[in-house]
């Protein structure tokens, strides 16, 4: 059982990870208005963010569409000037040219040149990096390699399919070994194995200290990879900090039980009534995880601010679509599901405690967690986020949509 | 520099990889030897190889010229549309080097090219005129397939004459009105010159020209007078009767040439090599008419002397073809450093047209308005947006002309060389001077413009 969570929005983020050297990003301030041909205001696609992306660190831009993820990237890259605010790169501005030997950007689409086969792909983007000619033929063999398409190195890049677009363009973006690695959606239209090699990559150059910068709105690709998120709604940063600050829920406490018969269940929300308002109790799975925490920030901040330059989220699946007019659960109904006396396919969908790895509960924690008026920041040992599964948000989808046609 | 040649080649591997270069040699070797099949001459072997050095030079600059601005527009313009570029900016390479490794590229693109249709031209007026007669082959090579440089005569500062008459005839300009005095030092002015340029019947006229330079490379090679008369009476088919004298005053080196010329067009015919102690050429002319003949100024009197081979010549004259040809890649680029394609490629061609209809330009700068003649008034009218006007196209004619004083068809059709002065003047002129001021103006806006504005569709 958990109460209401609070999104700990403007969290400070230097608490968890301590800052090691000069940040290789910085941005103060940052606001992008788009303006039409007559200077007024079309699009305000980023809005006074501030943020910074320390050495050797994987750092996640999460956002709905058109939130301004790719707008803050290409600023970064000096493809876009800010109206306001100010950014350093290695403590340059976005334009210092020399500066830009040490980046390497994977753009949201393939903007490469389409007359160029593969090979002369990287050996034209080499050729920018004044590599020397041995250092050239010796990096497009292992990109090449590297990326799955040193079978087709003759084709060029106008034939090749969306997901080898992608493919040729993140080994472009590796060619001079970069410090600082901007991926904007390395996973779009790549195969579940091409994701994976590129979680694999990401976490392959975090190991060797280079910083990446990771913007995506495919939680799972950002949950296996990032160490730090910021999470933008209509332009401004709602979230910001480690994945383990912001899953961590420090003013919440939950019990986590195997499967409890009726009756026990009643006498216990009985027993926590007394001391809370019924309506800030909530009964679910312990399923906090990106997804949910994502899904709930974009929420409230669609409370707070009606207004986005990007998409609205669609709402749940049309009607029609559903077959029946299905309401939402009712407190009993999730009950049913989750008490023993409810059907085997409940006991499917409850979390293993053991598996989960929750805490056992330990009468001095107890004591001390009853006593604190105000909450302490929770040790890790306390309540972990629970691990990193993917299975789980999409068994809780089938459970609320029907299974998966393909299953 | 790697940097620049690495965006330089990509324009051209572009070129080759869309077949746009096969494509484009293809129309020009059809217009080189397509061309001069549907010509007409006026039947000799000098009209045909003039006409067809003019129609065949004239096809392939223009066929160049538009293929040249389209192609700088779109390079650039596109990429920036279709995002291309955005990939290209963010590696360690400076705005500046790839606007000029575009300007390269295409540069590169241009001169194959016009290296290739050239090699047609000229091979096609080797192979017909090595079919013609001897005598029409000989005419060929003393008038047209060779280089001959031109000295001019350079008139006598005449402003020291004008004053004196103004004084003689206006005792007191103070109390004149400023319009009846300039008519008067118009009028003054017109005198002067024709004095100076009209012969009268039984006078003569002497011209020294200063050729002591010359003197050496000469040798005692003959020389060749070009000269243009004109009468009151402009009928062509009278041939007038002229009288030349070559060589220094009162020496028995002197010789004399009698000819019969139309007036009104270019004559030339050939007169000795016989230069004074400084190295000056005097002729003197003697009109026997009963009318006088007027030799004008500027272009009446030219000494023509063979300066270099046809050879030479032709591959200055497309020299100066391929600087003007550089001058549109740089507006072509300028223009997509700052506007889309279709808009570039609009806004280069009509500045293009502006160019070229330099005559109007000149027109209205002369008239002092662009409201033209009202007969009603029997006079031009004038209205408030002269003053803007007229400066301004007085400025854009000036520029023009820094760019058409250059003639090289002109020149190479009628056996004139086109100097490696003249060449230098167009490099400067052209080149580095126009072409630089709308490089710094591309790179600028290029330098300044944000290139993620336009989400790629690719
Ligand atoms: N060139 C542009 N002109 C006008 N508006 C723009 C331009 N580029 C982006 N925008 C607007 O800025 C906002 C943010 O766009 P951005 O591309 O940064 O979103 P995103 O977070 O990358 O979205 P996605 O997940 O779809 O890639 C959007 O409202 C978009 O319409
Ligand atoms: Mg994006």
């Amino acid at each position: 059982m958990s109460a209401s969570a609070v999104i700990p929005a403007d969290a400070a983020p230097a608490a968890a990870n301590p800052a090691s050297g000069q940040p290789v990003v910085a941005v103060r301030g940052l606001t992008k208005i788009f303006k039409d041909f007559w200077g007024r205001p079309r699009a305000k696609a980023v809005d006074n963010v501030d943020f910074e992306v320390r050495p050797g660190e994987v750092f996640g831009l999460l956002g709905p569409n058109g939130s301004g993820k790719s707008t803050t990237v290409k600023m970064l890259l000096g493809l876009l000037y800010p109206t306001r605010g100010h950014i350093e790169v290695f403590g340059h501005s976005p334009r210092h040219v020399a500066t830009k030997a040490k980046i390497g950007y994977l753009p949201e689409e393939s903007y490469l040149y389409r007359f160029l086969d593969s090979h002369e792909t990287l050996d034209f983007f080499g050729n920018l990096f004044d590599l020397t000619s041995a250092q050239r033929r010796q990096r497009n063999e292992e990109l090449l390699e590297m990326v799955g398409l040193n079978q087709v190195r003759t084709r060029v890049v106008g034939e090749f399919s969306k997901g080898m677009q992608r493919r040729i363009g993140l080994a472009q973006a590796l060619i001079n070994d970069p410090d600082l690695v901007i991926l904007d959606e390395p996973t779009a239209g790549l195969d579940p194995i091409g994701c994976r090699e590129v979680k694999d990559l990401i976490l392959a150059l975090a190991r060797r200290r280079k910083t990446v910068i990771l913007s995506s709105h495919l939680l799972s690709d950002v949950e296996d990879v990032c160490d730090r998120v910021v999470i933008y709604y209509g332009g401004r940063v709602h979230a910001m900090g480690s994945l383990k600050e912001l899953l961590v829920q420090p003013d919440t406490v939950r019990i986590t039980a195997p499967l409890l018969s009726r009756q026990t269940m009643e006498k216990v929300l009985a027993i926590i009534r007394q001391d809370v308002a019924a309506e800030r109790i909530q009964i679910d799975n312990p399923t906090q995880n990106l997804e949910s925490y994502f899904l709930e920030v974009v929420r409230q901040a669609k409370e707070r601010l009606a207004e986005t330059s990007g998409a609205i989220s669609g709402s749940r699946v049309a009607a029609y679509l559903r077959g029946d007019a299905e309401s939402a659960p009712e407190t009993d109904k999730v009950l049913e599901r989750l008490t023993l006396s409810a059907a085997p396919k409940a006991v499917e969908s409850a979390p293993a405690p053991a598996a989960q790895g929750a805490p056992k509960v330990d009468q001095a924690r107890l004591e001390s967690l009853a006593k604190a008026a105000a909450p302490e920041p929770p040790s890790p040992s306390l309540s972990p986020p629970p691990p990193v599964d993917m299975d789980k948000a999409n068994q809780k989808l089938s459970s609320l949509l029907g299974p998966p046609p393909d299953r | 520099m790697k940097k620049v040649l690495a965006i330089a080649g990509l324009t051209w591997k572009s070129a080759f990889r869309y077949r746009l270069f096969w494509i484009m040699a293809a129309l020009l070797l059809g217009a080189v030897v397509g061309l001069p099949l549907m010509l007409k001459d006026d039947g000799t072997a000098k009209g045909l190889v003039q006409i067809l050095l003019t129609y065949t030079l004239g096809a392939v600059s223009t066929l160049l010229g538009i293929a040249t601005l389209w192609l700088s527009c779109g390079t650039l313009a596109k990429e920036v549309e279709e995002c291309q570029m955005q990939v290209v900016t963010v590696k360690p390479i400076a705005r500046w080097q790839i606007w000029l490794g575009k300007w390269l590229g295409l540069l590169a693109l241009d001169a194959a090219l016009l290296a290739l249709a050239g090699a047609a031209i000229f091979a096609l007026l080797q192979w017909r005129s090595g079919r013609l007669p001897a005598a029409e082959q000989k005419i060929l090579r003393d008038e047209i397939f060779i280089a001959r440089a031109a000295v001019r005569y350079h008139p006598p500062d005449l402003s020291g004459e004008i004053e004196k008459r103004m004084r003689q005839r206006v005792k007191d300009p103070a109390a004149m009105d400023p319009a009846t005095l300039a008519e008067i030092r118009q009028q003054i002015t017109g005198d002067v010159r024709s004095s100076i340029t009209e012969v009268t019947p039984g006078h003569r006229r002497r011209w020294g020209i200063d050729l002591h330079s010359l003197r050496e490379r000469l040798g005692g090679q003959a020389l060749e007078l070009r000269v243009k008369f004109h009468t009151a009476n402009p009928d062509p088919d009278i041939r007038y009767l002229t009288g030349w004298i070559v060589g220094p005053p009162n020496s028995p080196q002197q010789v004399g040439i009698e000819q019969r010329l139309p007036p009104d067009s270019f004559q030339e015919f050939q007169i000795p090599n016989v230069l004074d102690d400084k190295g000056i050429l005097w002729v003197d002319f003697l009109n026997p008419n009963e009318t006088s003949l007027s030799f004008p100024m500027e272009d009446g009197f030219e000494l023509l002397y063979p300066e270099s081979t046809f050879g030479v010549n032709f591959v200055r004259g497309l020299a100066i073809i391929f600087c003007w040809l550089a001058l549109l890649a740089s507006i072509g680029l300028a223009m997509a450093s700052f506007l889309s394609f279709p808009v570039a490629a609009f806004a280069s061609l009509g500045l293009l047209l502006m160019g070229l209809s330099s005559g109007t330009l000149s027109t209205v700068v002369e008239q002092g308005t662009i409201m033209g003649y009202d007969s009603a008034k029997g006079g031009y009218s004038h209205s408030p947006i002269d003053l803007v006007i007229v400066p301004a196209f007085g400025v854009a004619l000036k520029i023009v002309k820094l760019v058409e004083s250059f003639s090289p068809v002109d020149s190479l059709s009628t056996g004139k060389s086109v100097t490696w002065g003249e060449l230098g003047l167009a490099v400067a002129q052209i080149v580095l001077l126009l072409g630089g001021v709308f490089c710094v103006f591309g790179i600028i806006c290029f330098t300044r413009r944000e290139l993620a504005t336009a989400q790629g569709n690719v």
